[in-house]
């Protein structure tokens, strides 16, 4: 009885110790989720409803958002950005894990070359790369496709997503393939059976990093992709606010801007775990 | 060995076409075209004429790209203290026994998912708005007149306002980092500390601080490299007083809406290599001053 109320007593002054950690969290949570919430509910609210500061005091308003996504062409810009982001993704990974498992598995001539490359082009800011891609997509006559932006996703993509993978396979034990190796299975065949399964978690992982990174991408998109008919979320996002801003339709921003990071945020929410895991374990964007 | 060697190029030959393609042939070309006079990205290599430096003296001569390498510097500076101070204090409160730890964990990192453009324009849209923005309703019913009627989008605030969103939309992912390297701290450390009973602080400066040094580094060297490429924003807070390297590069490169007379892409490129040259300096010197406290186990 005695040491079950000392143990009380003490966990009442850990909490008070914890108290200031609770405050901060508390208000910077609090913030963020008051300032999104009432973003949402400014969408679905009229201009005057936001004006007034009565947001959602007449129903829901959801013609902000058929004005949106059809008159200013925000359904198209998400299919771009989908287009940009789902086939890069993909090749990436067909590209990159590949030469992970090569890079921590074979010793070759020029291993450890490839491998200080992929470090540099890490931190290669993308205003280096631009101007001759620039050039290169002009002179191909590119410049009217999204291949071009499929393609700088994919290929910007290939250093972070190798050198994420690479601290996989270095953890994976080389039983499986000796294993494999003795059943007469060949090293390329061996991969694509045997390690590329068992890489599924960090594939995930570091897809999901790629996803929401090329989905909010902007720089590229905007130098790339600004036609009507290309434009992805971010970039579509700028020209519908600037157009916004001179007829007034404030609720009609609010919903264009929930359009745009509704779908990284609901992913986020779902896959939070994964992604949190992800960016403590150490593999955090460079 | 014969099929060994066949399949380490099968393995390794598209990652390292895409690299060349995209990395560094690009990179060749744009240190190349910094040196030379080209008035376009699209200008064909025989029309290019040599200046050696030429072009980077005359940006240092440019007011404009003086001021946006200022800008540059303040932000660097001072939303970098703030990022830093604020991750690392959230990274505290967070790996402290403290209930829904997760829950904060994921909400301070959210705004790292949503699109640098959308952050802004969260900002910019609602929070600073002067009639039904959260700071002017938020701090009228706090009771502080001062700051309720403080324009925040006027011209002379509009950099601070900036930096506000900056450091809001940075904070998570340096939590993030300095979580992680508050966790591979071995227990035992903290431990032996209560034992000897150690305060909060003196547990930071003593053992919390020294042996994440490293993370520091890489932090300070990270947040760098976002800062030279800090874009998105500066679009959306417009103005001269937010105007950055990255802006003016691009639009010497593409000209801007209302004039294309001052496209230059010489200019440009040099714009990009001195950005290039100012991140690798920083971080050799960084690498140089901060080095890491080896502990063994």
């Amino acid at each position: 009885m005695k040491n079950n109320k000392r143990k009380s007593d003490f966990r009442w002054r850990k909490e008070i110790t914890l108290l200031p950690s609770y405050i901060i969290g508390i208000i910077w949570a609090f913030f963020t989720i008051f300032m999104i919430g009432w973003i949402i509910a400014a969408s679905l609210s009229s201009t005057k409803e936001v004006f007034t500061g009565n947001v959602l005091s007449t129903g829901l308003h959801f013609e902000n958002y058929t004005k949106a996504f059809f008159r200013n062409k925000a359904l198209m810009n998400l299919l771009n950005s989908v287009i940009y982001t789902v086939p890069s993704c993909i090749l990436t990974i067909i590209v990159s894990a590949p030469a992970a498992y090569c890079l921590t598995r074979f010793k070759f001539k020029f291993n450890g070359l490839i491998k200080k490359s992929i470090i540099t082009a890490l931190g290669i800011p993308g205003i280096m790369i631009v101007m001759p891609l620039f050039s290169i997509v002009s002179t191909l006559k590119l410049s009217g496709t999204h291949l071009t932006l499929i393609f700088i996703y994919t290929a910007t993509s290939v250093p972070y997503t190798t050198f994420f993978l690479m601290a996989f396979f270095q953890g994976i034990s080389d039983v499986y393939e000796e294993a494999a190796a003795i059943d007469g299975c060949g090293p390329i065949q061996c991969f694509w059976r045997i390690m590329f399964p068992l890489a599924q978690p960090a594939i995930m992982t570091v897809t999901i990093f790629n996803f929401i990174s090329r989905w909010n991408e902007y720089f590229m998109a905007l130098i790339f992709a600004n036609k009507s008919e290309l434009r992805p979320v971010g970039v579509g996002l700028y020209q519908t606010v600037q157009s916004m801003m001179q007829s007034g339709d404030w609720a009609g921003m609010f919903a264009s801007v929930v359009i745009v990071f509704m779908p990284t945020v609901i992913i986020y929410l779902f896959l939070s775990d994964k992604i949190v895991a992800g960016v403590t374990s150490g593999g955090v964007k460079g | 060995m014969k099929q060994t060697k066949r399949s380490i190029i099968t393995f390794m030959l598209p990652a390292v076409v895409l690299m060349v393609v995209i990395f560094l042939y690009p990179t060749l070309r744009t240190i190349a075209m910094s040196l030379f006079k080209v008035k376009s990205v699209t200008t064909p290599l025989m029309d290019w004429k040599f200046v050696g430096f030429g072009n980077f003296f005359k940006l240092f001569k440019t007011p404009l790209f003086v001021r946006s390498m200022v800008n540059i510097l303040k932000i660097w500076i001072y939303n970098g203290i703030a990022t830093m101070v604020l991750s690392m204090l959230f990274a505290l409160a967070f790996t402290k026994d403290i209930r829904f730890k997760k829950f904060f964990r994921t909400i301070v990192y959210l705004p790292n998912v949503i699109a640098a453009i959308a952050v802004g324009y969260m900002w910019l849209l609602y929070v600073y708005n002067s009639r039904f923005g959260l700071f002017t309703t938020m701090f009228a019913k706090l009771g502080l007149k001062y700051l309720a009627d403080y324009q925040w989008l006027n011209s002379d605030h509009m950099f601070f306002s900036m930096c506000i969103a900056n450091v809001f939309g940075n904070v998570g992912y340096f939590m993030m980092m300095f979580i992680a390297g508050i966790e591979k701290i071995p227990q035992d450390y903290f431990e032996a500390a209560s034992l000897e009973g150690i305060t909060g602080f003196q547990r930071f400066r003593h053992i919390i601080f020294p042996l994440t040094k490293g993370v520091l580094r890489t932090a300070i060297v990270l947040w760098t490299t976002r800062t030279m490429g800090f874009f998105a924003l500066s679009q959306v807070f417009s103005g001269v007083n937010t105007y950055t390297p990255m802006l003016f590069t691009y639009q010497t490169l593409f000209g801007t809406e209302v004039a294309s007379e001052s496209v230059n892409a010489g200019m440009a490129a040099a714009a990009a290599v001195l950005m290039t040259v100012i991140v690798v300096i920083v971080s050799m010197i960084l690498n140089h001053a901060i080095k890491d406290d080896n502990y063994e186990i």
